[in-house]
């Protein structure tokens, strides 16, 4: 009797989390399952079209050049956000001056949103007559305007943009886990004569290690997975040059004529948004087994 | 180095030099430092006080460019967005969209965090199980679609109402902040009020919610800060309904506008209205911005 009143209780205070889950998130997901071997249009007759929507996946090239995008888009964000922000937490860990002030200040991007930061970097980023070309032309460091999101430096201007709103927040994780290490490490290896280079070397990297395998296999999963900012500054475009593969599922289901796809299709979308999950999940998977083995090395 | 220049005390001038070359390296590295740091936070802060100042010119100041500091402060671009580009209405809907979604995503995430830690039942692990999936598996945009279809069956595809649900809905992370807040609190406060005939009910909503504010303040941030910021879903869910837009889909369809050069003050204006709520409070609270970060990896 008590027990079946408190096991009551507690499928009751559970139920609101329950339902909201399971009918907005995974309902959408069982949904995405059954129409990747649909062909669905969102109107007129729906068609049972078996793996068909797998092998036309596989010979299209809009997807792969996507999927491409993406890996050129994550890894140039990581080589710029990872050493920078932790460069920035080391610094700002112990004893400098305005350390508090620095640290609110880089982190500010995290907290204003990728959309509006994206709608000010397109004015800023303008090719014709956009801020940065008007501050360049009068440092002379121009004398025409250069094309940012043009296709030769859209991509190039996206991963800064990403960079710019990840650094603060990368360093911010990366604080947290050098706080995890007891102050009296770096004293007593100071008595014995350790210079900060060795500290950071033989201390800093090795007993940040886990937290640091974390850290990276979280911006490895947030940098495939952003597509927010890019979305409202070239809608992948020009021709494609900057479009990531949930962008592309994106547009399948939500086209525009600007993004460079007409119409919806909900079937074959739901077969490409599902190959990137397992994609991401790949990518996850040799990341962790590559770092664990690294561990067994040392 | 110290016991070089006691006891070498025939090679004095060689490790006087030494010791020089040692201050001055000290402080070039010193410099450097200071270089690097200030010109990373110029580059943060560059796009956010270009928004601010650029609120406050005219649009001919902003085409022309070159200079970083309004000539005359334009108060009017406000006013002209608040009433003309219709922002009054899109910070309205902000506010009630961050509002709704803020306490729902607490209340229904307190309650399950509750039980979770403090009681024993069937079915707990797999409960967790499929929250933590929820954080990391994710096939896109495509889960919008079925969950229009929902809205619209439950009459709420041109309500804010539903874009609110369902950010609700994705309230693994809170969960989670809460639930490790909740291993803090002690359990034999529960005991002692069960002994006084109190029911589990009442320890919820009189004990632990009260004792569980610093979790509650964390997730309240981190939750108003997303919906408030959210783009996607309020975009999808008013392609057709656009009193219902937020202020970020109010701005990002400005690049739209008849002639997009036109309007260049009013979204910077706009921008700041999105962005400086936000940032004042972060101002004062931004110890509380940053828990919400390192919390996730803290455990």
């Amino acid at each position: 009797m008590q027990k079946s009143r408190a096991y009551g209780f507690s499928y009751l205070y559970l139920l609101p989390s329950l339902v909201l889950t399971l009918v907005l998130g995974v309902y959408p997901i069982l949904w995405a399952i059954r129409y990747m071997f649909f062909d669905y249009r969102g109107y007129g007759e729906v068609i049972f079209v078996g793996w068909d929507n797998f092998g036309r996946l596989f010979r299209d090239a809009q997807y792969w050049d996507s999927v491409v995008n993406t890996f050129v888009y994550a890894g140039g964000k990581l080589v710029i956000t990872l050493p920078l922000s932790l460069i920035l937490a080391v610094v700002l860990n112990r004893g400098l001056r305005g350390r508090h002030a620095l640290r609110a200040l880089y982190f500010m991007p995290t907290i204003v949103s990728s959309a509006v930061m994206a709608v000010v970097f397109f004015i800023i980023f303008n090719s014709y007559n956009g801020i940065l070309n008007q501050y360049l032309r009068k440092l002379h460091l121009i004398s025409d305007n250069v094309d940012w999101l043009g296709a030769d430096h859209a991509m190039l201007t996206v991963i800064l943009i990403a960079a710019w709103g990840a650094v603060g927040n990368y360093m911010l994780l990366f604080l947290a886990g050098l706080q995890g290490i007891p102050d009296d490490i770096y004293e007593s290896s100071a008595l014995d004569g350790a210079n900060k280079r060795q500290q950071f070397r033989y201390i800093t990297l090795p007993m940040l290690g886990p937290v640091l395998q974390i850290v990276i296999m979280l911006a490895i999963i947030n940098s495939l997975k952003g597509y927010e900012s890019i979305m409202v500054l070239t809608e992948g475009g020009p021709i494609g040059a900057t479009r990531v593969m949930y962008l592309y599922v994106y547009q399948l289901f939500f086209p525009t004529p600007s993004g460079g796809i007409e119409a919806q299709q909900f079937g074959y979308g739901s077969a490409v948004g599902f190959m990137t999950a397992v994609i991401v999940g790949i990518v996850t998977m040799l990341y962790h087994m590559l770092s664990r083995k690294l561990n067994r090395l040392q | 180095m110290h016991t070089n220049t006691n006891t070498l005390t025939a090679a004095h001038r060689p490790a006087d030099v030494s010791a020089r070359r040692a201050i001055w390296g000290k402080l070039a590295s010193r410099t450097l430092l200071w270089v690097f740091l200030l010109v990373t936070a110029a580059l943060i802060l560059f796009p956010i006080v270009v928004t601010f100042l650029g609120s406050f010119m005219t649009n001919a100041e902003i085409a022309t460019g070159g200079r970083l500091l309004p000539s005359s402060l334009q108060w009017s671009n406000y006013a002209e967005a608040w009433v003309q580009a219709n922002f009054a209405r899109f910070a309205w809907n902000s506010v009630y969209l961050s509002v709704v979604t803020t306490v729902g995503t607490l209340v229904v995430a307190a309650m399950a965090a509750y039980v979770v830690d403090r009681m024993q039942f069937p079915g707990k692990k797999a409960f967790i199980a499929i929250q933590a999936s929820t954080m990391f598996i994710s096939i896109g945009a495509v889960v919008m679609r079925p969950q229009f279809e929902l809205m619209i069956k439950l009459h709420l595809h041109t309500s804010l109402l539903g874009v609110a649900l369902i950010l609700i809905s994705a309230h693994a992370y809170v969960f989670f902040i809460l639930l490790s807040f909740l291993g803090g609190i002690s359990r034999e406060l529960d005991e002692a009020v069960l002994i006084d005939g109190g029911s589990r009910s009442v320890i919820f909503w009189r004990v632990i919610l009260p004792l569980l504010r610093p979790g509650l303040g964390v997730g309240a941030l981190f939750t108003f800060c997303g919906a408030w910021n959210e783009y996607l879903r309020p975009l999808v869910f008013t392609m057709n309904t656009p009193s219902q837009q937020t202020l970020t889909v109010g701005l990002a369809n400005l690049r739209y506008g008849a002639s997009a050069a036109v309007q260049t003050h009013y979204m910077m204006a706009g921008a700041c209205l999105s962005i400086l709520p936000l940032l004042i409070v972060y101002l004062f609270a931004n110890k509380s911005f940053m828990q919400m970060t390192a919390g996730s990896v803290k455990g």
